[in-house]
């Protein structure tokens, strides 16, 4: 890995002042999940490092909802008390995390801000757009694990586990920055390649994620279902987060949002309008599936995703239903 | 590489040693009929090392000054190089040593073939220096699929291009047999590129004092890499030790020095210092071997009364830049009229080596699909049906009894039709399948030392691949002196101990067993002989057990074994001796069976249970043999479902050269594994290494179609596949 400088901020105001405008040159390092293997892989060089691992790492009641440390690991999220009964489709996200191990040492904010898991962006052989290339290797070539929505000209899929039940909950993001601080909802915070190729989002190199805002969870019956090849390690094949305000049997409001599917969680409104004042049921609740997935557009190897995706939309909306508020 | 079983292995072919089917009850040595140790659950004696972290494994070692070295690896999949330059690297502040491993003029064939390597204080200055390392290439035209490789365009690649293909073989009337066929079976089968995902990495750690070499390398065969490393560098094979004290695993991919071996020996001899060159994970899933891919058009005929009548098949595969990929077919069923036709097929890929049983998954597989195609022709469980077809009967042979006591152990009788009829989701099924493997092996030395203090040395130049090699020498030892495990000292995993083949074709434990069996009797007859006088009998009327040396028939008279011991006064016993025939055999036979659940709304399949019927001649250990079946069985499922090296189709290079997208079985991916061990006593030792991962595959592959009533025909079976074919069914395909 190309040698670098090593900043450790005590607090924001030391980790903003390490950072810099330009792109790639100082990178923050949290849980170190992802940073390291970047580093090793030589994806990404940077020429200083900042250690985040001392910023708010507390989960606080706030507003009638919670404020998260960006720093918070996960392990912490999805055992939490609160999270684990009013926020379920967040705590079973984040309980499916990698392994046990990178529940450990991974953070919130190190789950949403991860780089892509494309292997062709994570083979250093590959001079791929999302580098500075001039082609994505994905379109011709192996992408039975692409996008198959919102793709192009880039086709990776978001890796957060995090983001989907977030934009579920309809969470913000607190930013610092050297224009002050700015809260972002999730669900506008991620940017399609097609405005955004170096990047994933709409964080500046200077600017640094550090809390999340969930608003109160007003007894949402919510859920989130995985679909993964393996039981153990492994990145799911497509999986949904649900949240749904019930009154008796029927759906007063929903928020239906995709993960792995897409360059950036997926919400889809199309499903929230098939379920909002319907009754609950099984043929619904296909009936939303097929919704959030009619857009589709596969590539030539991943069309088996589009119902995989369904059958995730599904059982996650008959989870969440059954669920207790 | 002396032995030829390992060097069988090493060339990829199916190595099955010809040996008796059973052991000599006359031999001199034989087997004890009434054992106290032999197939019981003996636990490994270095197994406390291990799960505490302090085994070191040639990855581990670490020597004063030692240096850490690097392989640069081509990026192209077929190049000419047309110079390298080491300057920029050599100047590097850290680096001690570097050298061009491929001369310009030369080719490289894959992504991942050597190009040159770097010496240096640290791994990190070691990484930085090689690409530092500046190389001039042509690029030339290449093959990264089979499909781009069969086609008339293709580009001429290889030297005497890029398929060669194999003789006809053909034995009946094939005409006659589909003549008399009721019902003919059609299809293509496809089995994928595996890599053998070794924990413990390629590599070694290479000292040199003064013109001797020492290597502790992770090999399956320490005399074999000393005489490769011997002949590589041009030196005395006197002057080579390697050392393999505890080994992370090799299924067949580790049995020379290897281009990084050398290279680890010519970079220690320029930097005057040790140097550690172990592979990264991604090099070992590019240029360590991996098994070879197989592809197969199959058209077989079966009478109304289920009995085959034909098999016509073709096939190819690849074992990536010019290496071959044969397998055995069809596999172990009576067709008695038959042709097969196989083509290798190169591409610029890391070539292929033996792997765990090689050929005979790739053959079990496909045919263990068709006779289920068949048996659903004919309407008959697959299990009647196969016995139907199933070659006569023999010790080595015993399928038929096999396929009878697991059916009833795993509940067979619960099976359904193909097809699971019931509501929801979630389709099980069952499935099953034969093998049958050599497992002999012979020609390995031993010396045992029993010293005055009551002590016990067993050596032998065998190695430990993970396998409990170690412990099993122990047991015979053990066994043979009347003495507990605990009091048996083993030395093993050295080129300075009594010679013994490489550890590949399961050939170790009938290998090896004899050996000790002999050499641990001989060392006790001589110290019988020193205590004869004190007894008052003659020497061969002694013997020793319960940890005592006494008159046959009567443990009264005799002495304790450190009384015994302590008459040799200050001179040990040492002695030497070797295998000998009639205490171990060859053949092996074993059936399996799995159940799985498939979800079909999202086509994951998961194994819920297998079940592994096997023998293996005389089992040594019980403990062992079972922990064999486990591991085996693992890597069945890992075929079965998860594993696949993917070249990207478009540039040849492997998109996932990690654990991360290259799936093995994680601890939840592990079904419930039951065995049956049918223990074979009176034909001796025969290995077990192999066997038991040949025929997962296939009776999961069957359980699948089972569940869900439309065949997936290649592996791994991924949710992908499942869809797919669920799909097909939906508009009108073939089950």
């Amino acid at each position: 890995m190309k040698p670098f400088a090593y900043v450790k901020a005590a607090n924001e105001h030391q980790a903003l002042a390490a950072l810099t405008r330009e792109r790639g040159k100082v990178l923050p390092l949290a849980g170190g999940m992802d940073l390291v293997s970047l580093l090793k892989d030589h994806i990404a060089e940077p020429d200083r490092v900042v250690s985040v691992k001392g910023l708010d790492a507390t989960i606080t009641a706030a507003d009638g909802g919670l404020r998260i440390g960006a720093a918070t690991r996960l392990v912490d999220l999805h055992q939490h008390a609160v999270v684990s009964a009013q926020y379920k489709a967040l705590a079973e996200a984040a309980a499916e995390v990698g392994t046990p191990q990178i529940r450990n040492l991974g953070t919130v904010g190190g789950n949403l801000l991860q780089r892509p898991r494309c292997w062709y962006y994570r083979n250093e052989e590959f001079a791929c757009l999302k580098k500075g290339g001039a082609r994505c290797f994905s379109v011709d070539g192996e992408n039975q694990f692409h996008a198959i929505l919102g793709g192009g000209p880039c086709h990776i899929v978001h890796p957060s586990s995090l983001a989907v039940p977030l934009i579920a909950f309809n969470a913000a993001l607190r930013i610092v920055g050297p224009r002050g601080e700015k809260q972002v909802p999730v669900e506008e915070f991620f940017e399609l390649p097609d405005r955004n190729l170096y990047g994933e989002t709409m964080l500046r190199p200077d600017e640094l994620v550090t809390h999340v805002i969930l608003p109160p969870a007003r007894a949402a019956r919510s859920a989130t279902y995985e679909v993964r090849f393996k039981q153990s390690h492994d990145w799911p094949i497509a999986f949904a987060s649900v949240a749904l305000q019930m009154q008796g049997s029927t759906v007063a409001e929903a928020r239906v949002v995709l993960g792995a599917v897409a360059p950036i969680p997926w919400r889809s409104p199309a499903a929230e309008a098939v379920l909002k004042g319907q009754t609950m049921s099984d043929a619904l609740a296909v009936k939303a599936a097929e919704a959030a997935l009619a857009d589709a557009s596969p590539m030539s190897h991943n069309a088996y995703k589009v119902q995989v995706a369904r059958t995730a939309v599904k059982r996650a909306l008959l989870q969440a239903a059954a669920a207790t508020a | 590489m002396a032995d030829e079983t390992a060097r069988a292995e090493a060339e990829g072919q199916v190595a099955e040693v010809a040996a008796p089917a059973t052991a000599n009850p006359n031999s001199p040595y034989a087997w004890p009929k009434e054992s106290r140790l032999l197939s019981t659950r003996v636990n490994r004696i270095d197994g406390t090392l291990k799960v505490a972290g302090k085994a070191k494994y040639s990855y581990d070692m670490q020597r004063p000054g030692m240096l850490y070295a690097r392989i640069l690896r081509s990026p192209h999949p077929h190049a000419r190089v047309v110079s390298v330059d080491l300057g920029p690297a050599r100047a590097m502040r850290g680096v001690k040593a570097a050298l061009t491993i491929v001369q310009p003029g030369a080719k490289v064939m894959y992504v991942g073939d050597e190009v040159a390597a770097v010496a240096a204080t640290s791994e990190d200055i070691a990484r930085d220096a090689i690409r530092a390392i500046t190389v001039r290439y042509e690029v030339l035209p290449f093959l990264a699929t089979v499909e781009q490789a069969l086609r008339p365009e293709a580009p001429a690649v290889f030297e005497g291009g890029n398929v060669k293909e194999s003789q006809v073989e053909e034995e009946g009337n094939l005409q006659a047999g589909f003549a008399a066929a009721a019902h003919i079976v059609e299809q293509a089968y496809n089995t994928q590129v595996q890599t053998h995902v070794s924990l413990e990495t390629h590599g070694c750690v290479c000292e040199w004092d003064g013109d001797k070499l020492t290597a502790w390398a992770s090999t399956q065969a320490v005399h074999g890499t000393r005489e490769g490393f011997a002949t590589s560098l041009e030196i005395p094979q006197a002057n080579v030790r390697v050392i393999t004290e505890h080994m992370g695993g090799g299924f067949g991919s580790k049995f020379g020095p290897d281009v990084q071996g050398v290279t680890c020996a010519k970079l220690a001899r320029e930097a005057k210092a040790p140097v550690h060159l172990l592979l990264d994970r991604r090099e070992e899933h590019l240029a360590s071997g991996n098994r070879p891919s197989a592809y197969a058009r199959i058209k077989a005929g079966v009478s109304a009364d289920g009995m085959l009548t034909a098999f016509d098949g073709e096939t190819w595969g690849t074992g990536g830049a010019g290496a071959a990929s044969g397998f055995p077919l069809p596999y172990i069923y009576a067709f008695p009229n038959r042709r097969r036709v196989h083509k290798d097929v190169y591409i610029n890929a890391g070539q292929q080596r033996a792997m765990r049983a090689p050929g005979h998954p790739q053959g079990c597989f496909i045919t263990e699909m068709l006779m289920d195609e068949l048996a659903d022709r004919v309407k008959m469980d697959p299990i009647e049906f196969r016995i139907r077809n199933l070659p006569p009967q023999a010790p080595n042979a015993m399928w038929r009894e096999y396929f009878k006591i697991g059916a009833q152990r795993f509940g067979w009788d619960k099976r359904h039709a193909t097809g699971d009829q019931a509501p929801g989701p979630i389709k099980r099924g069952m499935g099953c399948a034969a093998n049958r493997w050599g497992g002999g092996g012979r020609g390995t030395q031993a010396q045992c030392e029993i010293l005055p203090d009551g002590g016990v040395v067993m050596r032998c130049g065998t190695q430990d691949l993970g396998v409990g090699t170690r412990t099993l020498m122990a047991i015979i030892t053990a066994e043979t002196l009347g003495l507990p495990v605990s009091a048996i000292k083993v030395e093993l995993g050295d080129s300075n101990l009594p010679f013994s083949g490489g550890s590949g074709g399961s050939t170790t434990a009938p290998a090896v067993s004899p050996a000790i069996r002999v050499t641990a009797s001989k060392a006790l007859q001589e110290l019988a002989g020193r205590v004869a006088p004190a007894l008052g009998v003659p020497a061969d009327q002694i013997t020793a057990s319960d940890g005592r040396v006494h008159v046959k028939g009567d443990p009264s008279r005799g002495l304790s074994w450190a009384d015994a011991c302590r008459r040799l006064q200050t001179t040990p016993i040492s002695v030497n001796g070797q295998w000998e025939a009639g205490l171990s055999a060859s053949g092996t036979s074993g059936v399996q069976f799995a159940e799985v659940e498939v979800d079909v709304e999202t086509g994951v399949a998961k194994v819920s249970r297998i079940l592994c019927v096997q023998d293996c001649g005389l089992v040594v250990n019980q403990l062992a043999a079972e922990s064999q079946c486990i591991g085996a069985m693992i890597m069945g499922v890992g075929y079965a479902l998860y594993e696949d090296r993917i070249l990207d189709r478009n540039t040849a290079t492997m998109v996932n050269p990690n654990m991360e997208w290259y799936l093995v079985p994680g601890m939840s991916d592990v079904p419930a594994i039951d065995i049956m061990l049918m223990n074979q006593p009176e034909r001796g030792v025969i290995g077990i290494g192999e066997p038991p991962t040949i025929s997962t595959a296939a009776a999961i592959a069957n359980a699948v179609a089972n569940a869900i009533g439309v065949r997936v025909r290649s592996i791994p079976i991924t949710p992908q596949k499942v869809l797919a074919a669920l799909d097909g069914e939906r508009a009108g395909g073939t089950l």
